[in-house]
């Protein structure tokens, strides 16, 4: 084996650092003076290159997902009794034992911060007062005294059906509080429970438009799914095909707008859709959806593009 | 200071941290282990859903191993590291699942396509939708060229180059975590880089 042989088996290890200081010295000298083992490492760069742009970062909302199920069957081995308690008795519905969660956990917060004076009108209220407090302004006062004007944020605990305008109301401004992913995500998730009504609606196409997570994105669409007929879901729906950054939420995108083409009782596709989808594909770069939007337009013998 | 010992002390800072972390959890702090758990789990994640190229499976490797974790804490005596012991249970895990999938001979990513085979993986990488369909088309054809060739490697194979190329570890620490010395781990990663680059041919 020549000395150019010898090189360029080592090129990879050299890129990733592995070679031992001797070797690196040896390997190096040879590239100063050899043009081809040069050309051969920019080669062994671009190869790296094209590694890199396979790797795959798994979306927020699968480690959400798995996080909430570790800390589920982490309690379930932690539990010292398996039997049921009071709370799954009488809570019976899923929905209802997440909301009641939900609105126990997380809700009060909000509770206080955005609705100070609605506590007296949520039923079942109890008080938890760590009394949070932060420093506003602080002036000598009269007689050598000290003036501090303080903001005060205490948690408080609401409880309540989702039939409760109240609880409602928490959960419509939780579903877009900016700070937290993780609380947009279990909210939605409880609103999709109570989409026939148009306000919890507005929210999940606001969530479906505008929230910067695709799990978030993803659940709203999801609550969605049974107004697919709706022309201002419809519309969301388009929007999301034609500019969401993420390709996964294009093909669900994709699937809810042509619910039923190409099944017997084949329902006909309106022109706006049609014309979505080759509009779609003038500027699809993912295979996948590409894949999935030309095959609906197949199966409604349209042309793949517009031109 | 200059930033390499800044690096190597706070380096040190967080596996002091880490140890005082461990030994809270062992003593049955749930805070405790819930950090543990934030600093590795991402990581852990991206390793399992890069090799096993399936959401759900990677989904049960991240259950079962800080369950695994989680059950045995008291038994780890700071022998290793608190990473490297954890990641021998995560590529044990994904080893066993390769393997399996190897005797199924299944490829669970694989959907078939109107022009073949498209990978169900490809809608968790992020990518706007935009012209230049010459370049959409090169880029298409390079990954499937890329998953068909890492296809081919053996699991172990498959195992190093993952460990190594995208989640950067250094040949001694895996050998460390798959139970082979150093000089072994670069053999391996040797013959999966030749493996990819003969598949690849003129490709790149």
């Amino acid at each position: 084996m020549n000395t150019c042989e010898k090189v360029r088996m080592q090129l990879g290890l050299l890129l990733y650092g592995e070679l031992s200081f001797d070797e690196e010295e040896t390997v190096d000298a040879h590239l100063e003076s050899c043009a081809e083992c040069r050309a051969a490492l920019e080669r062994e760069r671009e190869l790296h290159a094209a590694f890199d742009a396979q790797e795959i970062e798994p979306p927020a909302s699968v480690l959400w997902e798995s996080r909430q199920n570790l800390q589920r069957q982490i309690a379930a081995e932690h539990s010292p009794s398996p039997r049921v308690s009071w709370w799954d008795q009488f809570l019976d519905a899923r929905w209802l034992r997440s909301a009641g969660a939900l609105a126990l956990l997380s809700i009060g917060f909000f509770g206080a911060r955005m609705f100070p004076s609605l506590g007296l009108g949520i039923t079942g209220m109890s008080m938890v007062d760590p009394g949070a407090q932060r420093v506003r302004s602080v002036e000598p006062g009269p007689n050598g005294g000290i003036q501090i004007v303080l903001d005060e944020t205490r948690q408080r605990v609401v409880s309540g059906g989702l039939d409760d305008q109240n609880i409602r109301v928490l959960l419509l401004s939780a579903a877009k509080d900016p700070s937290d992913p993780g609380l947009r995500y279990e909210t939605v998730g409880i609103l999709n429970d109570r989409a026939q009504a148009a306000e919890v609606r507005d929210t999940l196409i606001y969530a479906l438009e505008h929230d910067e997570n695709a799990g978030v994105r993803l659940k709203a669409m999801d609550g969605l799914r049974p107004f697919v007929k709706q022309p201002e879901v419809r519309k969301a729906l388009s929007g999301v095909l034609l500019s969401d950054g993420n390709p996964g939420m294009r093909t669900q995108a994709i699937d809810l707008l042509t619910q039923g083409v190409g099944e017997s009782t084949n329902p006909a596709l309106g022109r706006d859709i049609i014309g979505t989808l080759q509009e779609l594909m003038n500027r699809e770069n993912n295979a996948y959806v590409r894949q999935r939007g030309e095959r609906v337009l197949q199966l409604v013998n349209a042309s793949q593009e517009t031109y | 200071m200059n930033r390499g010992a800044a690096s190597l002390a706070q380096k040190a800072g967080f596996q002091t941290d880490e140890k005082a972390l461990i030994r809270a959890a062992q003593e049955g702090d749930q805070d405790a282990f819930g950090q543990l758990v934030r600093a590795y789990d991402q990581s852990v994640l991206r390793l399992a859903m890069n090799l096993l190229r399936s959401p759900e499976d990677a989904q049960d490797v991240y259950q079962e191993a800080f369950l695994r974790v989680y059950r045995n804490l008291n038994h780890f005596r700071f022998d290793c590291s608190f990473h490297t012991w954890l990641y021998r249970i995560v590529t044990n895990l994904c080893l066993d699942q390769m393997r399996k999938r190897k005797v199924r001979k299944e490829e669970s990513s694989q959907m078939e396509g109107s022009e073949g085979p498209v990978d169900r993986m490809d809608t968790f990488q992020e990518s706007r939708p935009e012209g230049d369909p010459q370049r959409s088309m090169f880029i298409g054809q390079l990954r499937e060229r890329i998953q068909k060739a890492m296809a081919e490697l053996t699991a172990r194979e498959r195992m190093v180059f993952e460990l190594r190329h995208y989640q950067g570890l250094k040949l001694r620490n895996i050998g460390e975590i798959l139970g082979t010395t150093e000089e072994a781990a670069k053999n391996c990663l040797f013959r999966a880089t030749q493996k990819m680059r003969v598949a690849l041919g003129d490709f790149v």
